[in-house]
């Protein structure tokens, strides 16, 4: 019955442009074809076909404050796999990630809203809802969001959860000051009509000196009197094309109110962290990133990282980055490079990953990944994209994967 | 006690934030802006004094600006384009994505064969799995290969281990502990129920579910 429900909507929402004269609509569709290997299945080779829509319609009303945006799929596995859950043992899914209104200026420079199935953030929570999103704009310096409805749960493929899922939450900001934004929020998560999470986050970001950014962010969990992420950094562009990042980070696990593994001791994850990305000309920048890991215990680990970004030519760009992890929970050393050309309608791109890894607690190995893939725009309406890829790792020595798809704008 | 520490949070919060309301400054809206390359922000954005944002690391720090209020992520982008990544949409195909065991698209930060990566690369800020997945996605892959083939899952075996009948060994309590201290939100992977800890009469009068 979901699938259908979801098919249902997905064509009423096609067809809001044609009954609406006034409004503008564009559709986009995706006709799929996915090949992909599941190392845990019987027969590991997978193949689905997925149908995607999005609509946005536009300008619902004279003034065009009201718009409506959705967006949803249908696959149909057209393999076997078997599921460890019966709820997701179908071989056909429907998902509705998205379908809402969105009225802005419903109080003239006070009030937009959004209803129906919507994303929500906040520093306290944030989520997919079946519900309402208001904010309330220019009630003097600030501003204030409030937000509450189903907790819309996706998990693979499909939705989890129940009717007794839910978030609600707030936010007061303040942007007034000038590249200042101070904020405060507040949220709350049910689980099967059981309070699991309540939090509250706040937020501060400002560039008092030109070139300097400060920000900060701290989420306290009230049920577990603890902070649960506390984040402090600083962005400085000392001198053109130079921009140098420091940041500390700490996070405390928690668990949902009542998960037995709430009532256990944890130690803090610390994590302090600088980066630098420099623009040497117009067609390339550099970038590096350290980062140490504290687990608490005299657990650490060291990250180091390298960047590279080339656009030698005005219709090529070309990645490549390095990696190197060692520590606690084990040791990891690669790359990735690739590439994307364009040649008039077409864009044809490659790349490699490669990873050397120790698993601290089980294996060693090396992992290699080998993809290339092509988009060709026929016109402004119809386009192509497809991927092969090729993985040679601990569970597969020769796999291949990807996929084609047919995509339509109008 | 809890509730009150947090209206306590909160009225602080909204005294300090109207006492910094001192200035009035109209907010830079960049919906104009929304079809301009990266190359056209760093040309306004390399003399306003706020240092651009869509750098080399914006994978790593986009979470902090896209959880404000009121949304400016939106004045570019519409919220496919974030479920695309955290919810294994593909309404645009793109052609730098790789699909998971499962067929969804993975965010381009899933390199190699992340099955075999994963805990390493789950141990760099332990809560970026959280951002996207339930713990029932750790559960569900981890459960069904023990079922299938406990020892391919090449995990270091960490049972209980006993001196006496009834009398843990003090060197397993000590790494079992310290292990579960430093990475507790990983044992939820194999272990979702209750029973799992308190199957040896270890943890007799867990609370909780």
């Amino acid at each position: 019955m979901r699938i259908i429900r979801i098919v249902v909507i997905l064509i009423a929402v096609a067809c809001v442009p044609i009954l609406s004269h006034a409004a503008e609509g564009m559709v986009t569709s995706s006709t799929q074809a996915l090949w992909y290997n599941d190392f845990q299945s019987q027969d590991t080779d997978q193949n689905d076909i997925a149908q995607y829509l999005k609509l946005d319609v536009k300008k619902l009303d004279k003034e065009g404050k009201i718009n409506l945006h959705g967006y949803g799929r249908v696959i149909k596995q057209t393999s076997t796999s078997v599921e460890s859950r019966p709820e997701i043992a179908e071989d056909t899914y429907g998902r509705m990630y998205y379908f809402y209104l969105d009225y802005r200026d419903a109080i003239k420079d006070h009030l937009n809203f959004r209803a129906g199935r919507t994303y929500v953030n906040a520093a306290a929570v944030s989520g997919t809802i079946d519900g309402l999103y208001l904010n309330c704009r220019n009630l003097g310096p600030v501003g204030v969001t409030l937000f509450g409805g189903r907790n819309v749960l996706f998990d693979n493929k499909t939705e989890v959860g129940t009717g007794g899922d839910a978030i609600i939450g707030m936010s007061v900001y303040l942007d007034t000051v000038k590249n200042t934004h101070i904020e405060a929020s507040y949220g709350r998560k049910y689980s099967d009509s059981d309070l699991a999470r309540e939090n509250v986050g706040l937020d501060f970001s400002s560039t008092p000196l030109e070139k300097v950014n400060l920000y900060g962010r701290m989420q306290y969990d009230t049920i577990g009197d603890t902070i649960e992420e506390l984040l402090f950094g600083a962005k400085v562009a000392p001198v053109e094309k130079l921009i140098l990042r420091g940041e500390y980070f700490q996070s405390h696990p928690t668990f949902d109110k009542y998960s037995f593994y709430s009532y256990f001791d944890v130690n803090d994850y610390d994590e302090v962290s600088i980066t630098a990305e420099y623009q040497l000309t117009s067609k390339y920048r550099v970038s590096g990133k350290y980062a140490r890991e504290d687990f608490g215990d005299d657990a650490t680990a060291n990250l180091y990282g390298i960047g590279f970004l080339a656009r030698p030519i005005k219709d090529l760009t070309l990645n490549a980055s390095y990696e190197n992890r060692n520590g606690y929970t084990g040791k990891l050393n690669g790359f990735r490079v690739n590439g994307v050309y364009t040649i008039s309608k077409a864009a044809i791109s490659a790349g490699v990953d490669y990873d050397d890894f120790h698993r601290e607690s089980s294996r060693d190995g090396t992992a290699k990944k080998y993809w290339a893939g092509v988009n060709y725009a026929l016109n402004d309406t119809f386009s192509a994209v497809a991927r092969v890829e090729e993985d040679i790792n601990y569970n597969f020595d020769h796999a291949y994967q990807g996929f084609a798809a047919l995509n339509i704008t109008y | 006690m809890s509730n009150n520490r947090a209206l306590k949070i909160i009225l602080m919060s909204s005294a300090f934030l109207l006492v910094a309301a001192c200035l009035s400054f109209a907010k830079t809206s960049h919906k104009e802006y929304r079809d301009a390359s990266p190359e056209d922000c760093r040309e306004c954005h390399t003399g306003s004094g706020v240092p651009e944002n869509h750098g080399a690391f914006f994978i790593d720090t986009h979470r902090v600006l896209a959880e404000k209020a009121p949304g400016n992520c939106a004045d570019c982008h519409p919220q496919s384009f974030c479920l695309d990544c955290h919810n294994g949409g593909g309404v645009t195909p793109d052609q730098r994505k790789s699909l998971s065991r499962r067929g969804e698209y993975m965010p381009k930060t899933h390199r190699s064969d992340f099955i075999s990566i994963h805990p390493v690369k789950a141990a760099d800020n332990p809560r970026h799995c959280y951002r996207c997945h339930e713990v029932t996605f750790c559960s569900d892959c981890h459960s069904r290969q023990i079922r299938q083939d406990r020892n391919s899952m090449d995990i270091k075996p960490h049972g209980p281990t006993f001196v006496s009948p009834g009398v843990p060994n003090p060197a397993w309590v000590s790494d079992h502990s310290a292990s579960a201290r430093r990475s507790l939100q990983s044992c939820q992977g194999c272990h979702p129920q209750k029973a799992d800890c308190t199957n040896f009469a270890c943890h007799p009068n867990l609370q909780g579910r």
